[in-house]
């Protein structure tokens, strides 16, 4: 059965629903599937029917998908997002009297500062609500967990992205033409560098007083390279700079964080 | 440890002395070049510091033993302390040498991000529920921080020289010998101190941990 369905079952307002609701629901899903029991109800909000053990990509999928219908259906976060990188353009398009040679670097600070705000969120949000010990009380891997939750956090900076390209290009006037799927790329591999880092601090804020407050403080700094890299590639793509080393400084970045953010994500979020 | 305090002590006099009055002044920058003898090996013990925490904290994550903990708390404050240390004398000493404060060079900013990166891991430490978490959290920190900062440094070179030329080359210094000896004394002099200090302050933090320990245990009773 898919939560959907349960939700509608029980009559519950769809725009309301708790992760504590999700959260069991997927434990029950995850205990039914190991009872042996297969089929007899979707693995947390119906994206994959239960048919005996859990692989690795299915666990991260039923997470990722979790926060998504979460997020969807209040898109609180993503709204707040949107709401203060658009702000960041706007102030510092005014500021620097909205010349297009600066559109590159007031599109990448928009995106960055407006992805600090959401990167805790997705796990704060889990501790706030309880639900946080049901999925640690998975039993396997944790890392399944990072990729669900990396990947939950690369659809909203992709949302968020889909918002704040258009708006730059018409705030600044500048277009890339027929390169948009160049520039689309190279936000893309931005912002799966950014969710990597952002999903391992977005943990560890968790455990520290003041949660939020601190994630900035961390993220910003080693996400710099990001930025300059995201910056030079723009200017390149709108016809102002040269390519240079940029994409490998992204690609390093990704690789690099990709590689290692899932082992110390395990390390920080244990024994909650 | 007290002998390598003892020669830390030793050495920075040496190297003091050195520096104030066996090296010429320099032909272009007079005395100002004395600053160097300070200011090369903050930033160059301000890098020891940074690897040290990062290799004790690895260690500590995979070992769990608490005196790798203590040491990469150590090196982590004194990569804060050394970094700022690095920065400050060198704006100092760019203030009369170049006539500004601040320059966007690729070094100053990346020891800048640096600073600000160990402050941040200084702050998780500080900021956590207790000792063992803030342990396990600092040394995530300082990792990811150590691992970041060759992609920091080469990303911030790039931004600027790839762009425009750089409007401040360090000067080519080949330096006289009493210059250089007094460089190298003040960086063996810096080195031992790091290590000094770093073995005083895992010291102290075993303590610590020892305390609150010793402080817990008439509870159950």
């Amino acid at each position: 059965m898919s939560l959907r369905a349960r939700v509608a079952q029980r009559g519950m307002d769809p725009r309301t629903p708790s992760a504590l609701e999700t959260g069991r629901a997927d434990l029950q899903a995850h205990r039914a599937a190991e009872a042996g029991a297969a089929g007899a109800s979707g693995v947390a909000a119906g994206a994959v029917p239960a048919g005996g053990g859990l692989t690795g990509l299915r666990r991260a999928a039923a997470v990722a998908w979790k926060d998504l219908l979460l997020e969807w259906r209040r898109r609180e976060t993503v709204a707040a997002m949107v709401f203060l990188a658009c702000l960041t353009a706007v102030l510092l398009g005014f500021a620097f009297g909205g010349r297009g040679e600066v559109a590159p670097a007031v599109l990448w600070v928009a995106l960055v500062l407006g992805a600090v705000l959401g990167v805790s969120r997705l796990t704060v949000a889990e501790a706030e609500q309880g639900t946080l010990e049901a999925l640690l009380l998975y039993p396997g891997a944790r890392e399944h967990l990072f990729w669900g939750k990396w990947a939950a956090l690369t659809g909203l900076l992709t949302a968020l992205a889909a918002v704040l390209l258009p708006l730059v290009a018409v705030l600044f006037g500048v277009a890339a033409g027929p390169r948009w799927p160049l520039l689309a790329g190279t936000v893309l591999l931005g912002i799966v560098g950014l969710a990597a880092v952002g999903t391992l601090f977005g943990a560890l804020a968790l455990h520290v007083r003041g949660r939020e407050l601190l994630v900035p403080l961390l993220l910003l700094p080693l996400a710099l390279p990001v930025l300059l890299a995201g910056i030079r590639l723009t200017e390149a793509i709108l016809g102002t700079g040269r390519v240079g080393p940029w994409p490998a400084v992204l690609a390093v970045f990704d690789i690099l964080f990709l590689l290692v953010a899932p082992i110390l994500f395990e390390l920080v979020v244990e024994e909650v | 440890m007290r002998l390598v305090g003892l020669a830390a002590v030793a050495a920075l006099v040496a190297g003091l002395s050195l520096a104030l009055w066996a090296s010429p002044p320099d032909a272009f920058q007079g005395d100002y070049v004395r600053l160097m003898y300070v200011h090369v090996p903050s930033a160059w013990v301000a890098y020891l510091a940074v690897g040290t925490a990062a290799v004790a904290s690895l260690l500590y994550l995979w070992r769990r033993r608490p005196a790798y903990d203590h040491v990469a708390q150590g090196a982590a404050e004194l990569a804060v302390l050394f970094t700022g240390l690095a920065l400050a004398t060198g704006m100092i000493w760019g203030r009369p040498v170049w006539g500004v404060w601040w320059t966007w060079d690729a070094r100053l900013v990346s020891t800048a991000i640096l600073f600000l990166i160990y402050v941040g891991c200084l702050l998780v430490r500080g900021l956590a529920a207790d000792r063992e978490r803030g342990a396990r959290l600092a040394a995530v920190v300082a990792l990811v921080g150590a691992l970041d900062v060759p992609i920091i440094h080469f990303s911030v070179l790039w931004f600027r020289t790839l762009h425009q030329t750089a409007s401040i080359t360090r000067r080519e210094v080949s330096m006289a010998p009493a210059m250089l000896a007094a460089l190298l004394v003040n960086l063996v002099a810096f080195a031992l101190l790091f290590l000094y200090l770093v073995a005083l302050r895992a010291r102290l933090a075993r303590l610590e941990a020892e305390r609150a320990e010793a402080a817990l245990e008439p509870l159950p009773r």
